[in-house]
Parts: structure tokens; sequence; C-alpha cells
């Protein structure tokens, strides 16, 4: 039963280890189960959502700024960024974070996971991972790398860049273009994320200081294996106070709409767990009265399964008759 | 994953088997939690108008300041007789290729003034085109047949390599100007065109120029074969690819003042080739400030996204003040407004 079930979770005890050598998830008392539940569960369904979408979303956001550069370079395939930046984009600069968001992030601490338990629900009806919201960090992917690339070649255009008169060509071109990009996706990665540790910081801060330490560092090898990149940030870039702004500008615009969307969500149409957010914040959430009103809203009979989800989905209007002469 | 008490086991007897516990495995780690509530928002606009608005300003100034004068010349250098036929006359060794024009100095430029020439629809980034290049030929002597990437531009007929060997090479522009005003000629300085890290390591200083537009079909300048490569500044400028099919490269510096209203009569020799491809070819004088050269687009864009963001705080404080959300208020928890499902 232990294998055949989508999760099989075993109870390690004095009957023996067999259980727990053909489970998933192995625990040592049966209580722990509605911790494994409610707060791992709730926990590992948030990441996992999060971490696919923000994964789209990032990698949109390269691959577009890439295309559209195509656009100028008659499709001949020419990249906007040199070789290996182009490898080391998902290996370094931009890893790390995700693993910041898929491995430690919690949108709820564990006590109000366990006090609500109707959060879990969210998983069991796929709220946070519905097409919807696939499709909406696929089209904030795509109008952020619009706007990095558009922006970008807009003030890096044909005029000289820098005091000393000289223009900028592919390799600075690029090398500002993918400056953004990584800026752009480390930010909005500190957007996503509600639980800020010691580790979240160095990860995404840390990952957009590698990637200066790398320029540098890649710049300074010879010229056969590092062609147009060979000294360009501590030649052309640093010094020129065009790429620092149009690294400021360009990475603030191109998190904008995302920050006011998710400002309105936040203030006027808050998901589940967002509420719950609100009301620990009010301290609400210690309240007595009001937690048991919320937990009895979870003991409901038909909450787990697709009849359950297609029952829910069908019988709205009965159920909400029968809710409102409840309270 | 297991918090809670010991084992149930008889003290003394059996170890524990709790496992260690450390905030990092219990994930309880000291975090901060921040939630966009109405104060953050407001704040998070409010600074980022605050900060890009005089940024804003700032760079739009100082792109105003840079006095710019464009002049596109390659339509009207064509000789009358040849207005039809611009291939025959730019292909011709015996057309004279001279042609005279006039720049008005709009306002008063500080020197140093740069020359530029502007290509438009000139595709300098097409992926064969940048890879028609050898960096190890340009670099030392010792590699000088290592023309593998080069074709068509590898080897001369009788296979001997070409220096530098590519279409990269092969195409270098070769218009020249020669400026005067008050008739008097203006310098033209040639010096630190070139980016420093090329002339020093990418082009080397024993490197000289063979067999180069050797062939029947003349893509561009010819090249002293007496000039080592590190100090062929047109050639070196010419080979940092550009990114944009309309693109300027640098020509030289006039290190001179240019006062307002004066006539500057400029000498060109209309002898690059864009005619067969429907390109343009515009001379550029330019001065330059902190920021660069004339671009208005950072400046205003600063200042759009300073002032949208201003407005966005603006209207948040209105909807804050006018429609604060209730706090703590069950009825607007959706399950409440929704009761049947998420």
């Amino acid at each position: 039963m232990l294998q055949e079930a989508d999760i099989g979770v075993g109870i390690s005890g004095v009957e023996g280890m067999q259980a727990v050598m053909s489970s998933d998830i192995a625990i040592a008392q049966f209580r722990y189960l509605e911790r494994l539940l409610l707060v791992h569960g709730h926990w590992c369904y948030r990441r996992i959502s999060s971490m696919i979408c923000y994964f789209f979303y990032k990698n949109i956001t390269f691959g577009l700024s890439i295309f559209l550069y195509e656009a100028y370079a008659s499709f001949s395939g020419q990249p906007a960024y040199n070789d290996w930046f182009l490898s080391l984009y998902n290996v370094f600069f931009t890893s790390l974070p995700v693993i910041a968001l898929g491995v430690f992030d919690q949108d709820v601490s564990p006590r109000c996971s366990i006090k609500f338990p109707l959060l879990y629900q969210e998983g069991v009806q796929n709220a946070l991972f519905s097409w919807r919201r696939i499709i909406g960090w696929m089209i904030n992917g795509f109008c952020s790398a619009v706007i990095i690339f558009f922006f970008c070649t807009n003030a890096m255009e044909k005029q000289a860049f820098n005091h000393s008169g000289k223009t900028a060509g592919r390799g600075i071109l690029g090398a500002t273009i993918y400056t953004c990009v990584v800026w752009t996706v480390n930010i909005q990665m500190a957007l996503s994320i509600n639980y800020f540790t010691i580790i979240q910081h160095i990860l995404i801060w840390g990952s957009i200081a590698f990637w200066y330490i790398f320029m540098l560092a890649y710049g300074a090898i010879t010229p056969t294996f590092s062609t147009n990149a060979y000294k360009v940030f501590i030649e052309a870039l640093a010094p020129a106070p065009s790429f620092w702004l149009v690294t400021l500008f360009v990475s603030f615009s191109a998190v904008v709409p995302y920050f006011s969307f998710s400002a309105i969500q936040m203030w006027f149409f808050p998901m589940y767990h967002q509420m719950i957010q609100w009301i620990k914040q009010e301290g609400q959430s210690d309240d007595p009265e009001y937690c048991e009103m919320v937990r009895q809203r979870s003991l409901r009979p038909n909450t787990v399964g697709f009849t359950a989800r297609a029952v829910a989905r069908t019988n709205r209007l009965k159920d909400r008759n029968r809710n409102h002469s409840r309270y | 994953m297991m918090t809670g008490e010991t084992s149930s086991a008889p003290s003394g007897k059996t170890k524990s088997r709790k496992p260690k516990y450390s905030r990092f495995s219990q994930q309880e780690l000291p975090a901060c939690k921040p939630i966009l509530t109405p104060g953050w928002v407001i704040t998070a606009f409010l600074c980022v108008g605050i900060v890009f608005i005089p940024v804003g300003l700032a760079t739009f100034f100082a792109s105003e300041r840079v006095v710019e004068v464009v002049d596109r010349y390659d339509q009207d250098c064509i000789p009358p007789e040849y207005r039809n036929d611009s291939l025959e006359y730019i292909q011709s060794t015996l057309t004279d290729k001279t042609c005279d024009r006039s720049l008005i100095v709009p306002k008063q430029m500080k020197g140093p003034v740069f020359i530029y020439y502007e290509l438009d629809n000139f595709y300098q980034n097409h992926r064969r085109y940048v890879k028609s290049r050898s960096d190890k030929q340009l670099r030392s002597k010792a590699s000088e047949s290592d023309t593998d990437n080069c074709k068509p531009e590898a080897v001369t007929l009788s296979n001997a390599p070409i220096v530098p060997c590519g279409l990269v090479a092969w195409s270098l522009f070769n218009d020249t100007y020669g400026f005067s005003v008050k008739s008097k000629v203006l310098d033209v300085s040639k010096k630190n065109i070139a980016w420093k890290s090329d002339q020093e390591h990418k082009f080397g200083s024993d490197v000289y120029p063979k067999n180069f537009q050797s062939g029947t079909l003349i893509g561009g300048a010819r090249l002293n074969s007496s000039i080592p490569l590190s100090e062929q500044v047109d050639l070196i400028v010419w080979m940092r690819t550009a990114a944009l099919p309309t693109f300027r490269k640098l020509y030289g510096r006039i290190e001179v003042d240019l006062e307002a209203n004066d006539i500057i009569e400029v000498t060109i020799k209309n002898n690059y080739n864009t005619y067969s491809f429907g390109g343009k070819k515009k001379l550029v004088l330019s001065t330059t400030s902190w920021i660069g050269g004339k671009n208005g687009f950072l400046g205003r864009a600063y200042l759009t996204v300073g002032g949208l963001s201003l407005l966005f705080a603006v209207g948040f404080i209105i909807i804050y003040v006018f429609k604060p959300r209730p706090l703590g208020d069950p009825s607007y928890l959706s399950w409440n407004r929704n009761p049947a499902g998420i």
C-alpha cells in the first residue's frame, strides 16, 4: 500500500523497519503525522510551485533577451553575450537563490500552519500552481525581458558611452544587458521570498556580487579564452557612469510591474496564506475565538480527492447558503 | 522533522534517538518576514521617485549640454552624372571620390570634439561576419597561418596567408575626412581612439599586414605594411564589432574649441561602398559630457519612471486614506466571501 500510494508515510517503531524501508517518508511517532502534513506538506507544496514558476520566469527573461537581440542581428544566430556568460547563467548567477526559495522558504510559521489547517487545502486544490499563475509568471518574464532589452539598447545605442568618446560595441552592450538580467531576476527573487534569514541574503546578494567578481576574473584571462569579454568590466564598464546608471534604472524598472501587482494583490485580494500573514502581523492570531472559528472551517467531510473537488465546484451555491446560515 | 519529547525508553538504558537540535535543521533560524504592507509599498515607491527624479534631471541636462552635428553625405556625394548608377561610381578606380561638405556649428563646442563615422544597415553583428577573424593571428607573428575561421578571406590564390585575415578586417572602413575652419586646417588626432586593452593585448606589435586586399574584390581600406597592427588604430577600432546595425565608430579627435556659427569645411574621400546594400554613411561631430554622448533617452526614462513611482505612491496614499484595510475583519476572509472553495 505504501508503494502504491502517491506518498507513503511509514512509522518506525518496535514492530520493525519494514514500513520505513518501503515508504517515501518515515516518521517516529504517529502524532508527528499532523506536523508532517500541515507544516511540511504545506511548505513543500508552496516551495515547489514557487520554484518551478520562478525557473520559468528567469529562463524566459534570459532567453527572450537573447531572442530580441537576434532581431537586430538579422537572425543570424549571433548571441548577445559571450559564450561562457551564456553557459554559466544557470550555474552560478541564478541557481543558488532558487535553492533559497525551494529549500528554505516559509510563508507562514509552523505554529500558524498547525493553527490554520485550511492552508493545507491550498495544495489539495492546486491554488498555487494553476495555469493562471504559471502563465502569469511567464508573462512577467516576457515583460521583464522586453523592458531590459529595449531600455538597455536605447540607452546605449550609437552615441559615446563614456567621457573619452568611445562607443559601446557588442561586448560592452552584451555585458550591460546581462548585468541587468542578473540584477532583475535576483531582485525578483527577493520580492518572492517571504522568509529572510542570513542564508537567503548570502545567496541572493552573493550571486549578484559573484557576477561582478566573475567579470573581473574572466576578463583577466588571456583574450584567447575571454575573447570579447577581456577586461570589459575593469576597463570599459566600471569607469563609465552610464553603465551604473543604466543598471540601476533597468533593474528597478523591470520589477516595478511585478511589485505593483504584488502590492495590489496583497492589499485587496490576498490569498489564504497572505491572510494568515496579515493576521499574524496585526496580532490577531492569538485570538482564540477567531482561530477556533477559522479552524472549524476546515473540518469538512469531503476535503480531499478528485470527487471532493468536483463536488465543491458544482455545489458552490448550495454551500454558500448553508454556511451563511451557520455564521 | 522529529520534534517533541524523547522516545519512551527507560532512562540510562537506551540512548535517546532524538536527533541533535540545531536551529538550521529545525528551520528556526532568526529571520525577518517582511510583508508588503501599505507602509512599505508607499515608502518603496517614494524612495524610487525621490532617487530617480534628480538622477534623471542630472542625466538629461548632461545630455542636453552635448553638442552634436550629424551630416549624411553618401547620397549627396555622388556626382550628378552617376546619380542613377552609384555602384558603378563607387567601384570604379577612375572616378574622383573627393567630396566637399560644409557643416555649421550650432553652439560652441568645447574641445576635444570627437569625430565619428556612422553606418546604417550594416550588420557587423552577423554571426558569420563576427566569426570571420583570427584573434591568434592578430596577436602574434607565430600564428600567421592560423586562418581557418577566416574563409573566404583566409589565403591568397597561391595559398599564402592573408594578415589580417577574415571579413571583418577585409571590410575596413576607408572614407577619410579633412577639416578646416576659416581656411585653417584642423588637426585630427588619432591618439587614444582605440581601447588600451585592444592595442596592448589583442593586436601584436610584431604583426605586419601581408597580402592584404590583394584579391580581385576589394572590401575596404588598404593597410600600410610597414606599420605593426598594434599601431593601426583605425583597424583596431573597426575590429571591435558593433552591437547593432546602426553604429558609430570613433575616427579621431579635434583638440581645439569650435565656436558657434563656425562653418567647417570637410573634405571627404567617399571611398566606402555602402550603396550595394542600401546602407547610409554619416559624419558626426560631437562633444561629450560625464555621461557620454547625446542621448536623452536615459534622462527621460529616469524622469518617467520616477514620476510614475511618485504617482503610484500618491495613489496608494489616497487609497489608504479613503479605504484602509479593515484590520482583522473576518468577513474579508476569502473563504467567508466564497465559502465553498478556494
